[in-house]
Formats: structure tokens, C-alpha cells, sequence
């Protein structure tokens, strides 16, 4: 019981990757509140299980698992408002903080990237996993994870070149 | 430095969007429920721990109580002998010595004395009978039985002690 001999320290465990793990769930999920509750399932699943925060993958397989539990479960609703924010033009919370058009543009660039090739890019830069972590995360090989991620960043700097 | 340094620097001037507070009372409150919801199961997982060996060591000692009481009573029928085991109800533990005359036989095992120790008494309340309009006050005793036989002979003894369980039902009167 460890985790929870120390319990008091999960705010700041949590603290540190939360906004990490709220964009990696952000990938699957169109709205904050239900990247909020897939993370809050991971964190207190992985929490109660005692599992060390070092274990980030741990942590990030789980968001991944859930989330698309998420989806499976609620993919109905999911092409429901969908459609709806289509029809409305409905405005979707940001993922990042922008400071400027440039980081805007960024943003939009990270937002059209292929699922595979984003998820890696996400828990590399933002949640500052290794390449050996990211690949027990999505169950590939390093060098598979190390390449979707050059890939990523091949066409990120393609998208911000000037033209 | 690789070719993706200049925007690796970039995505990471991006900074991801924050949680928002209720996050944190949602998380800290799940995990408070889970601190209690482990406290609560360690009891009764220490319950189902406890209670079928508690129950299994139960019934083999009766049983086991049962047959040697049997078998000697058997035995002194058929000699004549008189010996009774004499049990006590109260909670002392002192254990009984019989008066009965002493066996001449090697082989042969007289009841030596029975004890019998309440060490917890519980109250579960008051209840009513099928029927009866009058409240029972339900009590659980809990017990230890021993029971002692000796060999006056060769001086041996044999002791069956086993842990028990007795339900009373006491009618309240109103006042």
C-alpha cells in the first residue's frame, strides 16, 4: 500500500502529467470533460494499484485503454455530436495554450497528423517518454516508435515552412 | 542536434492546456473512497480468512469431542463405571474434578473435568419472534469448550478444546 500510505503525494504525481495526459486523451475524444474523466479513471486505476510514477508507460496505457474503451462504448454519441459540432461550427476547446499565430498554426498542424504518428509525438515531447517506453505504450517495436515519430516531425516542419 | 531540433524547440514552447480544478476534487475524492472501500475489505477479508478454518477446526473438534466421549461412556456402561463428565456453565476456568471412583484399568480414560469460557458476549439487538408480539433481545455468546479425560492409572490425560458459538434469545418486558 504504498501509493496510499502516501496519498497526500498523488497531487503532485498528478499535477505533473495531467495536462500531458489530458492531451494524450485529447487524441480520442473531441471534448475536455470527457478527456477529464478517461484521465481520472486511468490515474485512480493506476493509483490503486500502487504502481510507481516512474511507470509513466503504465500510466499512459492505461489512458490509452480506456479511451478507447471510451470510444468503442460511446460511439454513437460520439458520431452524434460529431455531426452536430459539424453542422454548428461549435466551438472546440483548445488543446494547448497558444501565445501567438505561430504555436496556433502548430497546433492545427499537430491536430491533422496521422492518429499513430500524433500519439508518439504527444507522449515523446509533451510527456517526455523514451522511445523504449512509447513502444511498450502502443505495443511496437522502438524503432517503429522512433520512426513515426521522425515522420511527425517531417511534416510538422513541412506545415510551418514558409511558402 | 538532429535535423528536428528546430521544431522539437517549437512543440515544446506549446504548452497543453491545464486541467480544470474539479479534476483534482473528482481524483481526490475517488482515491479517499478506495482508502475506505480497502480498510472495509481488509476487515471482512480478515472475516473470510478467519472464519471457514474457524468454522472447519469448529467441527472436527465436536466431532472429535463427540466420539471420544462416546466411546468411554460406552467403555464404562459395560464395566459398571458411573463416571459423568460434569460440565460447568459458568465462565470460570478452573476446571471440575470428578468424584467418580478411579478406573484399575491401564487402558482406560475417565472424564476429568469441562470448562467452559465466555470470552465475548455481543448484543444484536432486539427482535421479534414468528408470532409473539413480545421483543427478544438477541445475545451471541462466544466460547471456549474444554474438556479434560485422565488415565488415573498411568497418569496420562487427554484435552479436546474447541471454540463454540451459542445464539440466546432473552424476552424484554416492558416496564
Amino acid at each position: 500500500m504504498q501509493n496510499l500510505a502516501s496519498h497526500e503525494d498523488w497531487k503532485s504525481c498528478f499535477s505533473e502529467v495531467a495536462p500531458g495526459l489530458l492531451l494524450f486523451a485529447r487524441q480520442w475524444v473531441q471534448s475536455a470533460a470527457d478527456a477529464e474523466d478517461i484521465v481520472q479513471e486511468a490515474f485512480v486505476k493506476f493509483w490503486r494499484r500502487n504502481h510507481k510514477i516512474e511507470n509513466r508507460a503504465l500510466l499512459y496505457a492505461a489512458v490509452r485503454s480506456i479511451a478507447l474503451d471510451f470510444i468503442r462504448r460511446d460511439s454513437r454519441r460520439a458520431r452524434r455530436e460529431a455531426s452536430a459540432i459539424s453542422e454548428t461550427d461549435e466551438f472546440i476547446e483548445p488543446q494547448f495554450e497558444f501565445e501567438d499565430d505561430t504555436q496556433r498554426a502548430l497546433a492545427e498542424a499537430i491536430d491533422v497528423l496521422p492518429c499513430e504518428q500524433r500519439e508518439v509525438v504527444v507522449m515523446k515531447i509533451w510527456n517526455e517518454l523514451t522511445f523504449a517506453e512509447i513502444a511498450g505504450v502502443l505495443g511496437i517495436s522502438q524503432n517503429t516508435a522512433a520512426s513515426r515519430y521522425r515522420y511527425a516531425l517531417a511534416a510538422l516542419r513541412n506545415t510551418l515552412q514558409p511558402r | 542536434m538532429n535535423d528536428f531540433s528546430e521544431i522539437e524547440n517549437e512543440l515544446r514552447k506549446l504548452r497543453p492546456a491545464q486541467p480544470s480544478p474539479i479534476l483534482f476534487e473528482r481524483i481526490e475524492e475517488a482515491i479517499a473512497e478506495h482508502c475506505r472501500a480497502s480498510v472495509s475489505d481488509a476487515r471482512s477479508g480478515w472475516w473470510r480468512f478467519t472464519e471457514t478454518p474457524y468454522k472447519w477446526g469448529f467441527g472436527l473438534a465436536a466431532a472429535v469431542a463427540l466420539i471420544l466421549f462416546a466411546a468411554i461412556s460406552m467403555e464404562h456402561q459395560q464395566d459398571g463405571g458411573k463416571e459423568i463428565a460434569q460440565i460447568s456453565r459458568e465462565s470460570e476456568t478452573a476446571p471440575l474434578r470428578s468424584s467418580a471412583k478411579e478406573s484399575t484399568s491401564s487402558d482406560k480414560f475417565v472424564p476429568a473435568g469441562a470448562t467452559r469460557l465466555v470470552y465475548n458476549t455481543r448484543n444484536e439487538g432486539l427482535q421479534f419472534a414468528r408470532g409473539s408480539g413480545q421483543p427478544l433481545r438477541r445475545l451471541r455468546y462466544q466460547t471456549r469448550e474444554t474438556w479434560q479425560w485422565r488415565n488415573p492409572t498411568t497418569g496420562a490425560s487427554l484435552r479436546v478444546s474447541y471454540p463454540s458459538e451459542e445464539v440466546v434469545l432473552i424476552p424484554v418486558s416492558g416496564q
